[in-house]
């Protein structure tokens, strides 16, 4: 063999392979050709391995006894749970079913079916219940006809009411009454004819406008033209009876022209509400 | 162990009486602790079981081992960090004190009292590699796998481990030189 240049530092890098005859044939043989030329490292490596010598020659206090006893105690354990788990998947998910089935998980099941019946039950009865609904529409209808007549009767005597205010208000009741009959009618038109208040017969005529399709309101707005007084009402007379295109109210107007007393605002107004009459 | 991990617990016997000396060994070499190591030598073999689908049969049995073993040295020692590096005065003592006293033995015994301080005056990574080495008797190639490195680097991890114990060992004796003296 060849001897190779090698030089300390790998030498003794080798030491611990050499030791433990791991090191090839081929380098140890060039190893321990270093060995023999150079005294630092043959010293080195002796030292080394007395070292390793001593390592070799320690002695092991021995795992006592009891460890063979401690795992064998430990391998039964665990191939008993094993054992358990294994063929008990299916019976421990019957056992835990059997354990939910104690006499009180059932009273509570049992509870809540019955629970869970009757809300099915009275479902089911609402939901009949529900079907006569003309019957129930006819009741609502009744009522609704009797709160109108409420309002009627309470209109009528608060139109008598002293407080003009009062009489606003009961004005104004007209407009939520659907169907208005002749008493109705009379009274408005009373009102818009005697009232002592400008602004209840001002509002009373407006309602009245709204009413202009029942022929009675109509006529007792044409005949009204002639007792009115006030210069306010007369004119919003004449506009209504213009919007109303109202022909047998030039007659009335013409009369009121001839009024001596007549306001001159409203005796133009009047003139050109004629104009646009005829 | 590929039986055992085929179901077949009973095997596991078998590795426990092939293993556990040498497992034993590393245990205590690692720490110095009878009885830790005597509980970590069952904790191993538990895990054996418990682990059991993890071995791939890939490696040899005793990598898986030495890589169990390390895990559970680092648990070990995480639980008492502070007696872990501790020498344990005891158990030396009784090694120390088995069998007739005869002069030459004494001296041995006291090398290897020596030895074994320096050892544990070691890095636990020097430790180890040596452990594996000298000790366990592992080769390079088997301590890189149970380590996850490889051969080179194991190779000058134990020679500098193997340096540094040289030192240690001559200070400890040149001490007790000193003393003695």
């Amino acid at each position: 063999m060849e001897k190779l240049p090698i030089n300390c530092e790998q030498t003794q890098e080798q030491f611990s392979e050499w030791l433990s005859n791991q090191l090839p044939d081929g380098e140890r043989a060039i190893m321990e050709a270093h060995l023999a030329d150079c005294s630092a490292c043959r010293e080195d490596a002796e030292s080394t391995r007395q070292l390793w010598q001593l390592m070799g020659k320690s002695t092991l206090p021995e795992p006592s006894a009891a460890a063979r006893v401690r795992f064998q105690a430990m391998l039964d354990t665990y191939k008993d749970t094993m054992a358990v788990e294994k063929e008990s998947v299916f019976e421990t998910l019957l056992a835990k079913l059997r354990q939910l089935w104690t006499p009180q998980y059932a009273m509570r099941l049992v509870y809540s079916v019955a629970l869970l019946a009757v809300g099915i039950a009275a479902g089911y009865w609402f939901q009949r219940s529900n079907a006569p609904t003309v019957a129930y529409q006819q009741q609502v209808d009744t009522l609704s006809r009797q709160v109108e007549q409420m309002r009627q009767m309470m209109m009528l005597s608060l139109l008598e009411n002293p407080a003009a205010s009062e009489r606003l208000r009961a004005v104004s009741y007209t407009e939520e009454i659907n169907e208005v009959d002749d008493k109705v009618i009379d009274a408005l038109l009373t009102t818009l004819n005697n009232d002592s208040n400008v602004n209840v017969r001002l509002v009373t005529l407006e309602a009245l406008a709204k009413l202009a399709d029942n022929p009675k309101a109509r006529e007792g707005l044409v005949q009204s033209i002639a007792q009115q007084d006030s210069p306010l009402v007369q004119s919003a007379l004449a506009d209504v009876m213009v919007k109303l295109q109202e022909k047998r109210s030039i007659k009335p107007l013409r009369q009121l022209l001839r009024d001596d007393n007549l306001n001159h605002m409203v005796k133009g107004k009047i003139e050109q509400s004629i104009r646009e009459l005829s | 162990m590929l039986q055992v991990k085929a179901g077949n617990l009973d095997t596991m016997g078998l590795l426990f009486e092939r293993y556990h000396r040498p497992l034993f060994g590393f245990l205590f070499h690692m720490t110095n602790q009878r009885e830790a190591s005597e509980d970590m030598l069952q904790t191993v073999f538990y895990r054996m079981l418990k682990y059991r689908h993890t071995f791939t049969g890939d490696g040899e049995f005793r990598s898986w081992m030495y890589h169990l073993a390390r895990n559970v040295l680092v648990d070990h020692s995480k639980q008492n960090k502070q007696s872990s590096q501790q020498y344990d005065l005891a158990d030396v003592a009784e090694r120390i004190s088995g069998g007739p006293m005869a002069d030459e033995r004494f001296q041995k015994e006291q090398e290897l009292d020596t030895l074994n301080r320096a050892m544990a005056k070691l890095s636990p990574d020097n430790r180890e590699v040596l452990v594996l080495s000298r000790y366990q008797e592992l080769k390079y190639e088997e301590i890189a796998r149970v380590l996850n490195t490889t051969e080179g680097a194991i190779k000058v991890r134990v020679h500098r481990a193997m340096a540094e114990l040289k030192k240690i060992y001559l200070t400890l004796e040149n001490g007790k030189t000193a003393y003695k003296l």
